[in-house]
């Protein structure tokens, strides 16, 4: 899940920082909540990734007490389960846009959940992930789907066409990432009995 | 393992606690809804801004609510909308002609309708009469107001939970809805607009047992 695996932790975290005053640059943060397709779309994910490098700069202590208790990384999947579900209700949006408090607990929310992720990647393994995956995915198409279609607007500040886009994103997203995700597991998979027989024939 | 079970379990129960205070225990999605249900159970006072429009005498909106007494349903409207404010207008036809009905069966129900435009700057009272006229109101029981000062116009959406959202084809896309007011000026209900007939006799009810 390390994003470059050549950068040193510090510049990940300070490339975590410059993108994250980038995102709190009110024209940005306007343009990026103008729509509701680019709000959940792409305000989100770039939260999430600020999230992701700024765990960069932990030190290695604290990694420790993390993984007590992210055994096999349980805690930090759940984290980001519940952080991505509670921010698929439709008010949230409105919300965010209406009080400045739900907007900084969102994003605090999305660095949470940005850095839980990291975390708890590639202790989880692939069952852990599988399950994570098999629950986060299909919330995601499903939400999707009913945002499509739906007749009603969801949310006051967001136009009918603009919601149906972001449905439309929501499902690909997650047909997109389970088939990223099981390329990597049959590749992963391919290559271990590729080593197998490798040890076997020397 | 353990700590993280517990933890894992925290975790799960602080969402559970977000997502039902977010959802007034998973009776509300959107912010709508969430509104319809906040005014129902905490109504919410008309803040005193100035209105003004075709035989409209009242100072600000508090005094226009409060005239006659009796209850009034109210809709946000704009004159140059050709979307939902059409349809908005024939449900008030329709509520208009049901009031009608009321007064000739000799049992007048003490109950208005408003139309509030939210695009002061163009409708203007001459702009909002010939829009009334247009759509037949009655004067004695339809008033068509605009709110002049553009700040205050804010401040009453604001208020009252209205958005509008520029749809950029020139019109405006809005959370259209039948807001019903009592006497005090105080917005008691938030109907949808296919609900009419709900609106309709929630009102009457208040103008009934108003004092």
């Amino acid at each position: 899940m390390t994003p470059w695996p050549r950068c040193t932790p510090r510049t990940q975290a300070a490339l975590g920082l410059a993108l994250c005053a980038l995102l709190a640059w009110p024209a940005l943060r306007q343009a990026l909540e103008a729509s509701m397709w680019r709000h959940m779309v792409l305000q989100f994910p770039l939260l999430m990734g600020v999230g992701a490098l700024l765990a960069a700069a932990l030190p290695p202590r604290a990694h420790t007490v993390v993984s007590r208790w992210n055994a096999h990384g349980i805690a930090g999947l759940v984290l980001v389960a519940g952080v991505l579900a509670v921010l698929m209700v439709p008010r949230v949006l409105d919300l965010a846009l209406r009080e400045p408090a739900i907007e900084i607990s969102k994003c605090a929310a999305l660095l949470g959940a940005g850095a839980a992720l990291r975390l708890s990647w590639r202790a989880a393994g692939l069952v852990v992930q599988g399950f994570f995956l098999g629950n986060v995915l299909p919330m995601t198409a499903v939400v999707g789907q009913l945002y499509i279609d739906t007749p009603l607007r969801l949310c006051n500040a967001y136009l009918l066409d603009d919601q149906a886009r972001l449905g439309q994103w929501l499902v690909g997203l997650a047909a997109l990432l389970a088939l990223g995700w099981l390329a990597r597991v049959g590749w992963w998979t391919v290559r271990r009995e590729g080593d197998a027989i490798a040890v076997k024939n020397a | 393992m353990l700590r993280t079970a517990v933890l894992s379990l925290l975790l799960a129960l602080c969402g559970w606690a977000a997502a039902n205070w977010l959802t007034h225990g998973f009776q509300v999605w959107t912010d709508e809804g969430a509104r319809r249900l906040e005014v129902a159970l905490h109504p919410v006072d008309a803040p005193r801004v100035a209105v003004d429009g075709p035989g409209v005498a009242a100072p600000d909106l508090p005094a226009l609510l409060a005239q006659d007494g009796g209850a009034t349903i109210a809709d946000f409207i704009y004159t140059r909308c050709q979307t939902v404010c059409l349809s908005l207008g024939s449900t008030f036809q329709q509520l208009q002609a049901a009031l009608q009905a009321d007064a000739e069966a000799g049992h007048p129900a003490n109950v208005r309708l408003l139309s509030i435009s939210f695009d002061g700057a163009h409708d203007h009272p001459a702009v909002l009469l010939a829009y009334a006229r247009g759509l037949h109101a009655d004067p004695a029981l339809w008033r068509f107001a605009r709110v002049p000062d553009a700040a205050q116009q804010q401040a009453l959406l604001r208020r009252l939970g209205v958005v509008v959202v520029p749809n950029g084809r020139g019109d405006y896309e809005h959370n259209a809805a039948l807001l019903v007011f009592d006497a005090r000026g105080r917005m008691v209900r938030v109907f949808d607009i296919t609900e009419q007939q709900l609106a309709l006799d929630y009102a009457r009810h208040l103008a009934r047992n108003a004092p």
